[in-house]
């Protein structure tokens, strides 16, 4: 996704502060909507809905960095999350963690140089049944391995190829 | 309002009714350490874990959340109470800048100060230090903050949100909690109407008034 | 509309859809079935029933517990018992549409069980597990539509609500509270009291809130109930507000479970709709609304006091208490807050009767209790068995033991705050008091099975790493008490650990148990507990003879190729080596080089299995001495 406009950023938050109204206990809804919009927690974003809710921008910035859920940089184009609970640990969630640290050269929390993929680790998606689990786009991967790494990297530029041929030009 | 009389090390202590059994103890002349506790600030932050007391019936409990009542007896000296300071102490530390001698609060410091009272070292050694290394924000005309000394006790934002612009809050979590402005902007820039109630309130010597700075009057 | 109407027609959509003379076919589409592809399966079928213009219903449930055999389907057809098949590939879908929809040859291969009694097969209930098994929570999941609000009324659903809306709210107390139920959200509160307390204290308007944060790594109960019939716990919760008087509701479900949002929100506008939620409920003058918060990503949030700051707006911190919630909750109201199979047990409890679950159970846990079977077993999934049901029932009973005939070794119960039961406790009925007696916490029902290829010691630094990461960092008890325990641990794990470590391992975790200010910190010492007692010679294995028993512990192993099994000729493990550490050396035998092999573990799994010539070694002193990487030659050949 890359760094977004400021006028995007000032269009899509306004978007969403027209949802709610100004009563603190909006805080972290709007966050999420916001970030679900844009990816992620511009500072720009936090400095309008600070205003919009009347409380100090240092509150917002104190809610959105507790949380795991929000980002405060730009992610990848495609998110791929390890689970790293209990039952796909003991199943080598770390291993799997790792084989895409390499694959994709990158650090967990990190987006690769070209901005294609981000690496998050999550904990537990509850679909422990399955684990080893791996979530891509919110697609859910289970039962996974170090080898199954380079098919879902495949299947996902796949998908987005499907994509981009349906809607004709793509983005 | 009405008082209640409690036993705290065996005096008998009168206390108004609602008080916190930190309070009454202070004020009866028995030391409880402590850094977070606010008076009257509810719910009380009870973050230090420092002032623990024993209270029969009851086991070990923070002093500065239980509220006083006939008849307690509390007792402040238990080898299981000081094992669990020292243990908090001692993890404070662990993740704090304990070189002294170069600290704005050397000599007026909280944590020296509960050291000397209760028999406890600056340089432990039991747990490994936790590194710790942010830059110190000298940007400010009148004070100076030095997240490395911060422990975290909430004093400052606190204060700052209820009588001074509001610019100091937590940030981040865990292990990375850290007292900071939006997004880490330096105070000059912060919006701080430089109220230095937080320089005042600090225990140790995180937020510092500059040299030469008079503090202000209150 | 009255609440007969309402029934009447609910009814007749049921039975409509199982007597329609057209086969029917259910499948799940919970979080678990869509992992194991059920959505391309589902796909698959619709596509097959357009192209071929069979005239057949397709019916997404939720989740029947039998994740292990995910996907699922069942299929209903005139003439036949309604079958479940597991594991169902788009293949096996299109072959079971080709021979039995369109043919008449049920493909009992691929069945798991009947869903009726009959005389063609086995029903499902025929299984072992269900010996042991006792479903009420769960008897819904799997079977209706949860976007349905109609196939829950038809099936008893809504009724326990009208039924308590004709009585007091003392007597719903009463009944809660004679019925000895006892809150699943971890710590076992006694439901009925905890309703009085809020009915009793003063301030208005009281609040609920329906704990859904389900945060423990390794427990999914919550989730499938959400997902799978999500309109029992709104009508659990519209009787407990009725009860403790409360207006309005929220239902907090973190953010890791988009399907059950989804589903809930659905859920909601259905029972708004039918005028079961909202102003004036069924004409009764009760009001009661309920308000979907997502969580964003923290574990503390399950935290009673911490999640009621995070619905406030703000960080997830916890106060300390009393107050408790129930007097002083949500903006200072008193505030009653329940886990989601506490709430969803109340309309059982309604309708049936106190007396009918307090016959459940041991004598001071009553009902049921809703496991998720995860890790080393066979049957994972969720099982629903009467509390003080043993370990040994459950896992082997109802989980089928552990898979390719390994030793069981210990389970891991209650999430990062509950802690390991030993192999050797197989008979400890589970229930909350003897599990506490053994240092271990019910928390709301992860049990993660651990087989003796896993590391007590690895896996207690897994824990602590998880709630060091997940402190919220206000009191130096959890922030830096945590944090000194994995560091321990660390130690330990990578071999370099010393025996006086135990010593102060142990003396912090009784303190940070003994000294933080909320659950999280005071559990969070639990594994680390229980495995020292239980597994104390593992963690001296690791700290003298620099040794991990079960080859876990990466510093501690190395993969080694045993010469005399290597095929020579065969390349596998080379080809799978990211990192190309494997080279061949005299006479082919395939060598790792240790300075380069960064422990994956793929090779093990590459090399054939009929040579089995890859395996682990701890301590790291086992490894013979390498030869020399012919490195001239291989560049001269190049
Ligand atoms: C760290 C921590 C996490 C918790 N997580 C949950 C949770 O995910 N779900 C839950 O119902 N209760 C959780 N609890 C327990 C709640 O604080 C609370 O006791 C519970 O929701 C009360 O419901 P009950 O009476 O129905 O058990 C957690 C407690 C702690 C200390
Ligand atoms: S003064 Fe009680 S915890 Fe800090």
């Amino acid at each position: 996704m890359g760094q977004i406009m400021d006028e995007v950023i000032e269009d899509e938050t306004a978007f969403v502060l027209r949802l709610y109204s100004g009563e603190r206990k909006n805080l972290v809804p709007i966050l999420q909507d916001v970030c679900d919009r844009l990816g992620y927690l511009p500072r720009a974003a936090m400095e309008r809905i600070a205003e919009h809710l009347a409380i100090n921008r240092g509150e917002v910035y104190s809610a959105a960095t507790f949380y795991n859920q929000f980002r405060l940089s730009p992610p990848g184009r495609h998110t791929v999350k390890v689970c790293m609970g209990t039952a796909c640990h003991i199943k080598g969630g770390q291993l799997i963690l790792e084989a895409w640290e390499r694959e994709l050269d990158v650090d967990v929390g990190g987006v690769t140089r070209d901005g294609q993929f981000g690496l998050e680790r999550v904990a537990c998606v509850g679909c422990c049944a399955m684990a080893p689990i791996v979530v891509c786009d919110d697609v859910v991967h289970g039962r996974t391995r170090p080898t199954t790494v380079k098919g879902i990297i495949t299947n996902l530029n796949e998908r987005e190829h499907d994509i981009r041929g349906d809607s004709g030009q793509g983005d | 309002m009405s008082k209640v009389t409690l036993t705290i090390d065996g005096i008998q202590i009168e206390a108004q009714k609602g008080e916190k059994v930190l309070w009454a103890a202070l004020e009866g002349g028995i030391y409880i350490p402590s850094l977070c506790a606010v008076r009257g600030l509810e719910p009380p932050f009870a973050a230090c874990r420092l002032c623990f007391v024993e209270i029969e019936g009851r086991g070990i409990v923070t002093s500065c959340t239980e509220t006083v009542a006939d008849g307690m007896v509390v007792y402040t000296n238990t080898p299981r109470v000081k094992r669990l300071r020292r243990t908090a102490f001692e993890l404070l530390l662990s993740h704090h800048d304990t070189d002294c001698s170069s600290c704005p609060g050397h000599g007026n410091c909280e944590l020296q100060r509960i050291a000397s009272r209760l028999g406890l070292k600056l340089r432990q050694n039991r747990f490994r230090p936790v590194p710790i290394s942010y830059p110190i924000d000298s940007s400010h005309p009148l004070i100076t903050y030095d997240p490395n000394r911060c422990i975290l006790c909430g004093k400052c934002v606190w204060v700052c949100n209820e009588r001074g612009s509001g610019v100091l809050n937590f940030a981040f979590r865990g292990i990375d909690t850290v007292v900071t402005t939006f997004f880490g902007l330096p105070l000059a820039d912060s919006g701080c109407n430089s109220c230095l109630e937080c320089a005042a309130v600090c225990p140790v010597g995180a937020i510092a008034l500059k040299r030469d700075v008079r503090p202000p009057r209150s | 509309m009255i609440f007969e109407e309402i029934r009447d027609r609910a009814i007749r959509e049921w039975e409509g859809l199982r007597n329609s003379g057209r086969p029917l076919i259910l499948i799940g589409t919970a979080t678990c079935g869509r992992a194991a592809g059920a959505m391309e399966v589902l796909e698959r079928i619709e596509r097959e029933l357009g192209e071929r213009g069979i005239d057949a219903d397709v019916v997404q449930v939720g989740c029947m517990g039998h994740c292990y055999a995910e996907p699922l389907i069942a299929i209903a057809k005139p003439g036949y018992p309604p079958i479940l098949y597991g594991y169902v590939t788009q293949g096996t879908a299109s072959q079971l549409i080709e021979n039995f929809i369109l043919g008449d040859d049920p493909c009992l291969e691929f069945a798991l069980g009947a869903l009726e009694e009959n005389e063609l097969i086995p029903t499902i209930f025929d299984m072992p597990r269900f010996r042991y098994e006792r479903r009420i929570l769960l008897e819904r999941c799997g079977f209706i539509d949860p976007q349905n609000i109609d196939h829950y009324i038809a099936n008893g659903g809504y009724s326990a609500l009208v039924k308590a809306l004709e009585m007091t709210s003392d007597e719903v107390i009463e009944g809660v509270r004679r019925s000895g139920l006892r809150g699943r959200g971890g710590a076992g509160f006694p439901t009925g009291e905890k309703f009085g307390i809020c009915r009793e204290a003063e301030g208005e308007p009281k609040y609920l809130i329906c704990n859904g944060d389900e945060g423990d790594p390794g427990a999914f109960m919550d989730r499938a109930i959400l997902e799978s019939d999500p309109q029992s716990v709104i009508e659990g919760m519209t009787i407990a507000a009725y009860a403790v008087g409360a207006l309005h509701g929220y239902i907090y479900v973190r953010a890791e479970y988009p399907l059950a949002v989804e589903r809930v929100r659905f859920a909601l506008r259905q029972a708004e709709g039918l005028g079961l939620l909202g102003q004036d409920i069924l004409g009764s003058g009760f009001s009661f609304g309920i308000e979907l918060v997502r969580g964003s990503g923290a574990f503390v949030c399950g935290e009673e006091t911490a999640l009621i700051a995070s619905i406030e707006g703000g960080r997830g911190v916890p106060h300390p208490r009393p107050p408790f919630p129930a007097t002083s909750g949500l903006w200072g109201k008193p505030t009653l807050i329940n886990n989601v199979k506490t709430l969803s047990i109340i309309p059982h409890i309604i309708s049936k009767g106190a007396d009918w679950y307090s016959s459940i159970g041991t004598e001071k846990s009553k009902g049921t209790a809703v496991f998720a079977l995860a890790g080393k077993v066979i049957n994972t999934g969720l099982a629903e068995v009467p509390m003080g049901t043993t370990l040994r029932d459950i896992i082997y009973g109802v989980g089928g033991g552990i898979p390719g005939g390994k030793r069981f070794k210990a389970v891991q119960i209650g999430g990062p705050s509950g802690g390991f039961l030993p192999e050797s406790m197989p008979d400890i009925p589970v229930d909350f008091d003897s599990l506490t007696e053994a240092g271990v916490m019910m928390g709301s029902g992860g049990m993660v099975i651990l087989d003796e290829d896993n590391c007590m010691v690895e896996a207690a630094r897994y824990l602590l790493d998880f709630t060091q990461r997940e402190s919220c960092g206000k009191c130096t008890m959890c922030r830096l008490g945590t944090k000194q325990m994995l560091n321990i641990l660390e130690d330990i794990t990578n071999g370099e650990g010393r025996l006086e470590d135990l010593g102060l391992l142990m003396e912090l975790a009784q303190d940070v148990r003994d000294g933080s200010l909320c659950g999280l910190g005071r559990t969070a010492p639990n594994p680390v507990l229980t495995s020292l007692s239980y597994f104390r010679d593992e963690y001296e294995a690791h700290i003298i003879e620099k040794r991990c028993p079960a080859l876990v512990c990466e510093k501690l192993i190395s993969y080694y190729i045993l010469p005399e099994r290597c095929e020579r000729s065969c390349d596998a493990c080379v080809g799978s080596c990211s990192v190309e550490a494997i080279y061949a050396g005299k006479g082919g035998v395939k060598v790792i080089d240790q300075e380069k092999c960064v422990k994956c573990g793929i090779c093990l799994d590459s090399c054939p299995p009929q040579y089995s010539a890859i395996v682990k070694l701890s301590p790291l002193s086992l490894v013979p001495p390498e030869e020399k990487k012919p490195e001239k030659s291989e560049e001269g050949d190049g």
